[in-house]
């Protein structure tokens, strides 16, 4: 049986000799180079953008501007403010202002350096909390105080609840802006041949970069064909439209020659960033150690353009109430025009820095009213059948079960005592975390009369194993060997309509759709074979590759041979739509949930404010595991991307200049950040349904390790990242008279 | 000038260019690829007589007359190198862009250090960079192949 | 783009090339620097003058009058050489800590110190062993102390047609202990936040004779401080006094603040690790 076991990846060889096709590879018959010139103001007018020089560089073949936009120049997943190539004004430090195309990057870098641009400047706030108050600077006429989108949940009466309360907490936690750091950059490339447009892009979504190019172009989306190979990781950072209608617009300017654009590492820093939030919670809490309200405020710095924040702040509304049993939540997410590079998702999205709020302000509450912080969680946690914030009923979930199995992984015996000696400290963190609410997954299985089964999915494989994953479950849904079953996809042209492959609702969505097909197609074959063996239908089944009764049997191939068919399709859809009452956020806000947690033990060097990880344990639910193997490297690898969030990842600013726009000055986690002990486990359930694992177990590292740092020092650290100068000057804080 | 890759005499112009371009420009060897531009992330990792380099940071002119070796140049007859099949069979990897970083610095490390202990294993590999973060698979991979 | 790339055979050939150049002509050693440079597009010269051909130009060799070390000597080699694990295991230690094994085997000794980045970890280690180095130019040869060499934020004593030839480290008693820490104040790799190179002598009574200590990576050229080494001499480097040392470190220098810590932060990481290297150096081995 395919599904359960630790098949390598499919394409492992091509793995380890070098051979994946990624984005930065892909070369086509006389293609040119693109260069993106960028904004040096963080907010001005664009007075002039003169190409003329710089056309006349040899080598030079087009250049795009504004100008050359048509009547859809702007653009956005939800709000279009956003223009492909700046129109009159610019908003961000690097925000594209032209496209060069050149047969070299050199003729192109030469261009670029001889454009004459003008701005004439304006008033710039970089901060979400500036950004609201009256007199900030505008920065789309529109949105007179740079709120774009404010997501509400209101569920049950604040002022009563908060009455009730013995005690009331308030505390406010900072998340800086970062970056997804794939090692992969953006990479797009485009052709144009007559009316049809052929996009090759590092996507995360094909079928969302299809029609938005299709509403920017005027052009059909049967027109706009996008292929997406391997990624060299994405982890939300591709998961919507970035350059590819900067490209898709360039190409059309190249008289029908290809042209690639792969950015730089500085700038991945100006494309796309993880929102810097600020998050306060108000909770009230009974004497008895349970809750009776929450109210949540979240600022969202959703950059110069809502992007996709318009998606993502509605999800950050529903992820940042925590799973615990609280009657009364109210939530306010506001996403906030700054002049900084648009925020997108960011592995765990939104609930990276909703769970670094809830589970920290867990611990001081638990130490403020004297209750040990694991018990205080397992008092409150949800179980099955209980309802969240939302009203939903929840189901299938496990939270106490992943705290526990986490928790149970740390050394036995009470928490060291606070004292100078012993430094050495315990923290937990739990993640509640929703997935899409409405998408939908198409999956079409061929199988060919030889018996091999190909699976054509727009799925994308950015690391994770999803084609594996994928095969495995259609090999499961045929009954057939692993061996047997290829995956083709994503293109647009070939594979049908997936949504996103985010927010670890592939595994689940595509999956279901997989199973639909496949059952779709066990049927077909039944119904093919009951002639050939002259049995009813009802008394036979497809198993081992064969449609057989007790006595009889005949092999999948042989059925399509004797039926004088190459092969045989099937489509398998599965969907959700699930809706939430806009002013109130009640109703169903995912199809499930994710579930994650973790346990940290930490020392801190008193004198440096340093941190160790001694050990850390992260447990995830993950309903039926399709590949053992490959959940447990999501696991761990959700703990040591967390490790960057919590401890190191931060863009520096100036002026709304990133001052650190590369891997030595913003550092991701390295071979010796790794805890000296990592321990992860996944919680199964034989009978569950395919579930996500893409990000469970990362939300929680942050709150985990401030939890285990005030286990050990006594400080608490509201802002991230923990850093050691921040413990430090905490602890000497602490000892001021 | 002459570079000499994977065994493979080849006629390039140097210039300005990094041994990075010109492997990957000229002679279309794709494995080796830029991840920071920097030297920090080691996905531009190549050996040069036996030795680990970052290729974004050297000129293709200083690696003239020198033995290079690439992730492409370590199969033999079609058979993975034993790195190559211990990071397979460990399943070291996930989206793999660092994946022939990390096999040419194991296999540079083991020619130099046959046993490595685990600290030193992790200080070797302690400036490749694996976003997703498959670090334990990987210094698994290394100790099997060590063994061999 | 092109570029002349020349080879010398030695130290004078190369000296000729950047006088006959001029402003077109930039030195390339180990090449980390130049090509981060050329790539970046904050140089362009037309001409490289490559010292990888200097015959001897990488050797390391123990000498009556001190350790020599070519200025073409690659850190990785440094780091591994049993001879300046010998000389003085401190000293291989800052050399092994710089940066990853890449770099290591492709950045030269001598392009490491005129690129004169403030965060960097040899300097400090060797200043506060009182290496000196060998410069070459058109009027001939002289010698810099290092703690003379380092004039500000990647500016060094070099004249532009000069060239760094070697480093030459005096002989260390054997009565005397080093030792060397490289704070890392985020991840475990890159930069340092805090670069402590220290080197005492001790007498027989375990008195200190003598004491040189250099802070590097918190501050825009690497220091010593010489009140705070004068407090050492002739006394027993006792806790309290190694705490006053330490304190007057942290209190005559001026650090900087960026990504990787704060002018305060820095200035805590003084006196902390002044205090932790001297009790390495005081119970320590060499």
């Amino acid at each position: 049986m395919a599904i359960g076991r630790s098949v390598p990846m499919l394409d492992a060889p091509a793995r380890v000799t070098g051979t994946v096709d990624y984005m930065i590879n892909l070369r086509l018959p006389d293609m040119l180079v693109g260069k993106v010139v960028r904004s040096q103001s963080p907010h001005a007018k664009l007075l002039k953008v003169d190409v003329s020089q710089a056309l006349h560089v040899p080598g030079v073949v087009a250049i795009l501007t504004g100008p050359d936009l048509g009547a859809n120049a702007l653009y956005g997943a939800s709000i279009k403010d956003q223009a492909v190539v700046a129109l009159d004004r610019v908003r961000y430090v690097g925000e594209p202002i032209a496209a060069i195309a050149a047969e070299s990057m050199d003729a192109a870098e030469e261009a670029a350096m001889l454009l004459d641009i003008e701005y004439e400047e304006l008033p710039a706030v970089f901060d979400a909390l500036e950004a609201v108050q009256t007199g900030a600077p505008i920065l789309h006429e529109k949105y007179t105080d740079n709120i774009f989108i404010h997501s509400k949940l209101r569920h049950s009466d604040m002022e009563t609840a908060f009455a009730e309360a013995d005690e009331i907490f308030e505390d406010v936690f900072t998340s800086p802006l970062a970056q997804q750091s794939s090692l992969e950059p953006h990479v797009t490339a485009a052709r144009w041949e007559g009316d049809h447009l052929t996009v090759w892009t590092g996507s995360q979504a094909p079928f969302m970069v299809r029609r938005v190019l299709s509403e920017i172009l005027g052009i059909p989306q049967e027109s706009v064909r996008i292929i997406v190979p391997p990624l060299g990781g994405a982890y939300g950072g591709k998961g919507h439209i970035r350059i590819e209608p900067l490209v898709a617009v360039m190409a059309r300017k190249t008289g029908g020659r290809p042209v690639k654009f792969v950015l730089s590492r500085a700038e991945e820093f100006v494309t796309v960033t993880k929102h810097a939030a600020s998050i306060t919670l108000k909770t009230g809490v009974k004497r008895d150690g349970t809750f009776t309200a929450r109210q949540v405020t979240i600022y969202w710095n959703g950059g110069a353009y809502a992007d996709a924040s318009p998606l993502l702040v509605p999800q950050g509304m529903v992820r940042s109430v925590g799973p615990y049993r609280i009657p009364a939540v109210r939530v306010d997410s506001y996403g906030i025009y700054t002049n900084l590079p648009p925020a997108g998702a960011y592995r765990g999205a939104m609930s990276s820095q909703a769970t670094w709020a809830y589970e920290s302000q867990m611990d001081i509450i638990a130490r403020r009213m004297g209750w040990d912080p694991l018990e205080f969680r397992l008092k409150n946690l949800y179980v099955s059948g209980d309802r969240f914030a939302t009203g939903e009923t929840l189901h299938d979930v496990h939270f106490i079960e992943c705290l526990q199995a986490a928790a149970g992984a740390m050394p036995a015996g009470p928490s060291p005592e606070v004292n100078k000696e012993k430094k050495v400290g315990r923290g937990y963190g739990v993640m509640m975390k929703s997935t899409v609410s409405t998408s939908k997954s198409q999956a079409r299985v061929k199988l060919d009369d030889s018996g091999v089964a190909t699976l054509f999915t727009s799925t994308v494989e950015m690391g994770q194993g999803a084609h594996t994953a994928m095969a495995q479950i259609t090999a499961g849904a045929l009954d057939i060997p692993f061996e047997q079953v290829r995956v083709v996809g994503p293109d647009t042209s070939v594979t049908p309509f997936d949504s996103t492959t985010s927010a670890s609702r592939s595994t689940n969505m595509m999956g279901n759709a997989v199973l639909a097909a496949g059952a779709a197609m066990k049927r077909r074959l039944i119904d093919l074979a009951g002639p050939l063996l002259e049995i009813p239908g009802e008394e036979l089944r497809a198993e081992g590759g064969r449609v057989l009764t007790k006595d009889a049997s005949i092999s999948y191939a042989d059925i399509l041979k004797r039926n004088g068919l190459p092969s045989l399709e099937e489509l398998g859809e599965y969907s959700t739509a699930l809706t939430m009452d806009p002013e109130t956020g009640q109703g169903i806000s995912t199809p499930h949930w994710h579930q994650g947690a973790g346990a940290a033990e930490v020392e801190v060097d008193t004198e440096t404010g340093k941190i160790t990880i001694l050990r850390y344990a992260a447990a995830s639910f993950a309903g039926r595991v399709v590949n053992p193997r490959l959940a447990q490297l999501q696991n761990d690898g959700n703990v040591i991307f967390g490790l960057g969030p919590a401890l190191m990842e931060e863009m520096a600013l100036d002026g709304g200049q990133v001052t650190n726009p590369n891997l030595a000055d913003y550092p991701i986690p390295s071979i010796r950040d790794v805890p000296l002990e990592l321990i992860s486990v996944c919680i199964e359930s034989e009978e569950g349904e395919l579930h996500g694992i893409g990000e469970m177990t990362l939300p929680p590292v942050a709150p985990a390790i401030a939890n285990a740092v005030e286990d050990a020092v006594g400080v608490r650290i509201k802002d991230l990242p923990i850093t050691a100068e921040k413990v430090l000057h905490a602890l000497q804080e602490r000892l001021k008279p | 000038m002459i570079l000499i890759v994977n065994g493979g005499s080849y006629q390039v112009q140097g210039g300005a260019r990094t041994l990075l371009e010109v492997l990957r420009d000229d002679l279309g060897l794709m494995g080796t690829k830029e991840g920071c531009g920097v030297g920090m992330c080691g996905a531009c990792t190549v050996l040069v007589d036996g030795r680990p380099f970052s290729s974004c940071h050297l000129l293709a002119a200083q690696a003239a007359g020198k033995e290079i070796v690439t992730i492409e140049g370590l199969q033999r007859n079609g058979n993975l190198h034993p790195v190559q099949q211990a990071f397979l069979e460990h399943g070291a990897f996930q989206c793999a862009y660092c994946t022939p970083g990390f096999v040419l610095m194991t296999v540079a490390l083991l020619a130099e250090n046959p046993s490595p202990e685990d600290d030193e294993i992790r200080e070797y590999l302690s400036g490749n960079l694996c976003r997703c973060g498959s670090y334990q698979n990987i210094v698994e991979a290394v100790k099997a192949a060590r063994r061999k | 783009m092109s570029i002349k790339f020349l080879e010398p055979s030695d130290f004078p050939e190369a000296a000729a090339s950047l006088a006959e150049h001029g402003d077109e002509a930039k030195i390339i050693a180990g090449g980390v620097s130049v090509t981060l440079m050329l790539q970046q597009k904050l140089i362009a010269p037309p001409v490289l003058v490559s010292l990888g051909r200097i015959a001897g130009g990488d050797s390391i060799r123990q000498s009556s009058d001190g350790l020599h070390i070519g200025a073409l000597a690659k850190l990785r080699n440094l780091e591994q050489s049993s001879v300046v694990q010998e000389w003085c295991p401190a000293l291989a230690h800052a050399f092994r800590v710089v940066g990853n094994v890449r770099v290591r085997n492709q950045a030269t000794i001598g392009g490491n110190l005129s690129a004169a980045d403030y965060a960097a970890d040899p300097p400090a280690m060797l200043i506060a062993l009182g290496a000196s180095a060998q410069v070459f130019g058109p009027d001939g040869k002289r010698e810099v102390p290092l703690g003379e060499f380092f004039l500000g934020f990647y500016t060094t004593a070099l004249r532009p047609t000069e060239i760094l030839t070697g480093i030459i480290v005096p002989p260390l008693p054997t009565s005397a202990r080093a030792s060397y820490h490289k704070f890392s104040s985020i991840s475990a790799e890159g930069r340092p936040c805090l670069a402590v190179g220290a080197v005492a002598d001790f007498d027989a009574d375990g008195r200190c004779r003598d004491l040189q200590i250099a802070i590097g990576a918190a501050v825009e050229t690497p220091q010593r401080v010489d009140t705070a080494e004068a407090m050492a001499r002739g006394e027993s480097l006792t806790d309290e006094l190694i705490a006053a040392i330490a304190e007057e470190y942290a209190q005559a220098l001026d650090p900087l603040t960026d990504v990787r810590g704060s002018a305060w932060y820095r200035r805590e990481m003084i006196r902390v690790f002044v205090g932790r290297v001297l009790k390495e150096v005081r119970d320590g081995n060499r």
